[in-house]
């Protein structure tokens, strides 16, 4: 098998050619891309739940209210005698949970903990098939069962814990507050709050809460922890709000930033297969490379087969 | 001067089938299926140590997300063979092919058992239906496509020996098939290559969204490129290893050029892996994190000390010419590897405190039925077809012994079926 040079620089050009616009599409997209993002807003008409702390007393009435409101087996698992649980569970969307400082003296709280319908949700980022969506005009973030795998990488992603798994059955499903949807359809207002006695979560128009929210804080400067609304830009903004007289950390809203977890944590990946465009272009640069030594390879393999009489493996 | 020529597969023969071994690993396997079954009944929940703040257990963080890192050796000696034109390499292709071949398909299959409602992945086939955004989804697409189309197809030329050999009155046929195949072959083969870089990179973007639950040793933006690299070496380990194991459980000549090389590219992967993980632990200021009296620090010190360990075996081993030793460091490397791959979805990941996820006995044995099985059937596939490298010799011995054998039927013979095996 003779190779002129000649030949040879054309199969060289050819295969070099296609790898080396490959890698260079995949460069330039990639450069690209990254100017494209701009970080999520909550919808125009979003509504929400502002809960304040300072006026919780722990009555529960919002748990056993949200209970009967979606058709929940009351968890009294741990207590016969008593609607009990102790975390967001398969069987509880909302819970009040009490703040102990570990030293005397100082100040505790109550804190309720249910979905927080966020700007830029990582439950709905992880999702594979859009079983969490986030309603484009309420900004309600909703469970459907026939996208839903059961995978609970919405569990994982999460930041707040929220999305619960039910563990048990061959139909499982996943479970979270999604603000009363089918009451706010009816006219109604979420269950948790329009049983609240004193009026500690209220339901409303995003805008709407987090400007009472600010006037709270304006008319009693000091009650409230560093004077900031949480949820109006941690982890990208959420559509439930707190006040609180206490670090929110310690009523386990952690400490996320500004950014979304989808916008800090997914950037690269989203620049990497944004219109395909990088894996196009890697397969493109492959092809070239590989077909020059495969071609190569088939003639030797020939060559083998000759001198052996035995076929190629490949 | 090498006097043996050694590009060829050759079947394990002369061994029987049926081993205790293998019998094991049969029933093992079995056990685990009726389990599976005792799973989709009662839910996951009743089956498994998994729970809210552990939602993910070994299944998916073991058995799909460090299997495939093991099963990548399709991928990594792949690309070292057929991109970086590492020849002598293309013997052990049909080693690599077989072992990524189970393990991802495996892997998939535990997927199907993990999740809780598989009847929805059908929407797998509506692509108006992904979030592109999930990396779970890539990992899903990507593995999916990857196993049942470019790493299926790659894995057919050896097939299609066996059918050549055992139905000679197909041959025309199967000719075509081959000849339709390798016209294609290049643009199967680099599929085979994208793919696997998409989503074993995306394995280690999935737990970019576990955020700060990750400890920081090994929460790092470049998650998906240490997924990717790992793979590599793990795909080396396990590739070399089973050549190694296989060589030396069934008695057959070792090709130590190979081996070396094998063994030569491993340490280079791992030894750039070490000076990028503790680059990139000392750029993020994550280093201290390292000497802090905590179960992460000491896990993250077994990753690296076993790694450098290996790197030092492995260089011994092949100074030494040592297939023994060659096998103790890859299992060394595979070990660490996989240590590496399975910390941030479970071992260095804190939902949060108190939260506790062991294992139970039955998700452990559902688990381990899976691997049972993914092994057996190499075994029993490297029995039947040129899967493992041997040198010409046992080609040949092969060939002589069929030819024997083909005598023997025209005359009844008068031994017994059961002498004419030897060894086991």
């Amino acid at each position: 098998m003779e190779l002129n040079r000649r030949d040879l620089l054309k199969k060289l050009s050819a295969g070099t050619a296609a790898a080396a616009a490959g890698g260079a599409v995949s460069v330039a997209a990639l450069g690209g891309i990254a100017h494209a993002e701009e970080p999520a807003q909550a919808p125009a008409e979003a509504v929400g739940l502002l809960y304040d702390a300072t006026r919780c007393i722990g009555c529960q009435s919002c748990v056993v209210a949200c209970t009967k409101a979606n058709g929940l087996e009351p968890d009294n698992r741990r207590d016969p005698l008593h609607q009990a649980p102790t975390d967001l569970n398969s069987r509880t969307k909302t819970i009040i949970k009490l703040y102990k400082p570990a030293k005397a003296g100082e100040e505790f709280s109550y804190v309720k903990q249910q979905c927080m319908h966020c700007v830029d949700p990582a439950c709905v980022a992880a999702c594979m098939f859009g079983g969490l969506k986030k309603d484009a005009k309420s900004g309600i973030v909703t469970w459907t069962g026939k996208y839903c795998v059961g995978c609970r990488y919405c569990e994982i992603a999460c930041p707040y814990h929220v999305p619960k798994f039910r563990w048990e059955g061959f139909n499982p499903e996943i479970v979270k507050c999604e603000l009363c949807k089918e009451r706010l359809a009816k006219g109604q207002e979420p269950a948790c709050t329009s049983v609240c006695p004193r009026k500690a979560v209220i339901f409303g128009p995003r805008k709407q809460l987090l400007d009472e929210a600010k006037s709270r804080i304006a008319a009693n400067p000091g009650k409230y922890y560093q004077d900031r609304v949480f949820g109006e830009h941690e982890g990208g903004g959420t559509q439930v709000l707190y006040l609180a007289h206490v670090d929110f950390e310690n009523l386990g809203l952690p400490a996320l930033g500004d950014e979304s977890v989808p916008q800090k944590y997914l950037k690269w990946q989203h620049r990497l297969y944004s219109y395909l465009i990088v894996p196009i272009g890697l397969y493109a640069t492959l092809v070239g490379t590989i077909s020059k030594n495969w071609k190569h390879h088939q003639e030797h393999a020939e060559i083998e087969e000759k001198n052996t009489g035995l076929r190629p493996q490949i | 001067m090498k006097t043996e020529t050694w590009e060829r597969d050759v079947p394990v023969f002369d061994v029987p089938i049926w081993t205790r071994p293998f019998i094991a690993l049969c029933g093992l396997g079995a056990l685990g299926m009726l389990l599976v079954a005792y799973r989709e009944i009662v839910g996951l929940g009743p089956a498994s140590g998994m729970n809210d703040a552990y939602a993910w257990g070994i299944w998916k963080t073991f058995n799909t997300m460090v299997l495939t890192g093991v099963g990548s050796g399709a991928f990594a000696v792949g690309i070292a063979a057929w991109i970086f034109k590492r020849n002598n390499l293309h013997v052990v292709m049909r080693t690599a092919l077989l072992t990524s071949l189970l393990a991802y398909l495996f892997g998939l299959a535990m997927l199907g058992v993990d999740v809780g409602r598989p009847w929805n992945f059908y929407w797998i086939a509506f692509p108006w239906h992904w979030n592109l955004h999930s990396p779970l989804l890539e990992v899903a697409v990507c593995m999916s496509v990857y196993a049942t189309i470019p790493l299926l197809l790659e894995n057919v030329p050896a097939g299609l020996e066996y059918a050549f050999d055992q139905w000679p009155q197909y041959q025309p046929i199967l000719k075509k098939v081959e000849k339709f195949l390798m016209a294609g072959y290049p643009w199967i083969v680099s599929l085979a290559y994208v793919l696997p870089a998409m989503h074993q990179s995306s394995l280690g973007a999935l737990m970019l969204l576990g955020g700060t639950r990750v400890s920081p040793l090994w929460q790092t933006p470049f998650l998906p490129l240490l997924y990717v690299w790992a793979a590599a070496f793990l795909g080396f380990a396990c590739v070399t290893s089973t050549i190694l194991f296989s060589g030396i459980m069934w008695n057959r000549p070792f090709d130590l050029d190979v081996l070396n090389e094998l063994n030569r590219i491993t340490i280079w992967l791992i030894g750039a892996w070490l000076v990028f993980r503790t680059v990139d632990l000392t750029v993020r200021g994550q280093i201290v994190a390292a000497f802090h009296a905590d179960i992460y620090a000491v896990l993250f010190w077994m990753e690296m000390i076993l790694l450098a360990v290996s790197v030092w075996m492995l260089r011994d081993a092949n100074a030494n010419q040592n297939v023994r030793k060659m096998f103790i460091g890859q299992l060394v490397v595979a070990v660490a590897g996989m240590l590496y791959r399975f910390s941030p979805t479970t071992l260095a990941f804190q939902p949060k405190p108190g939260a506790f996820y062991f294992p139970s006995a039955i998700e452990t044995l559902i688990s381990l039925g899976f691997i049972a099985i993914a092994v057996a059937i190499f075994i029993f596939l490297a029995k039947i077809l040129a899967i493992l490298p041997a040198p010409m010799r046992l080609w040949n011995a092969m060939e002589a012994r069929k030819a024997r054998k083909a005598s023997a039927q025209k005359v009844p013979a008068r031994v017994g079926r059961g002498q004419l095996v030897t060894g086991d």
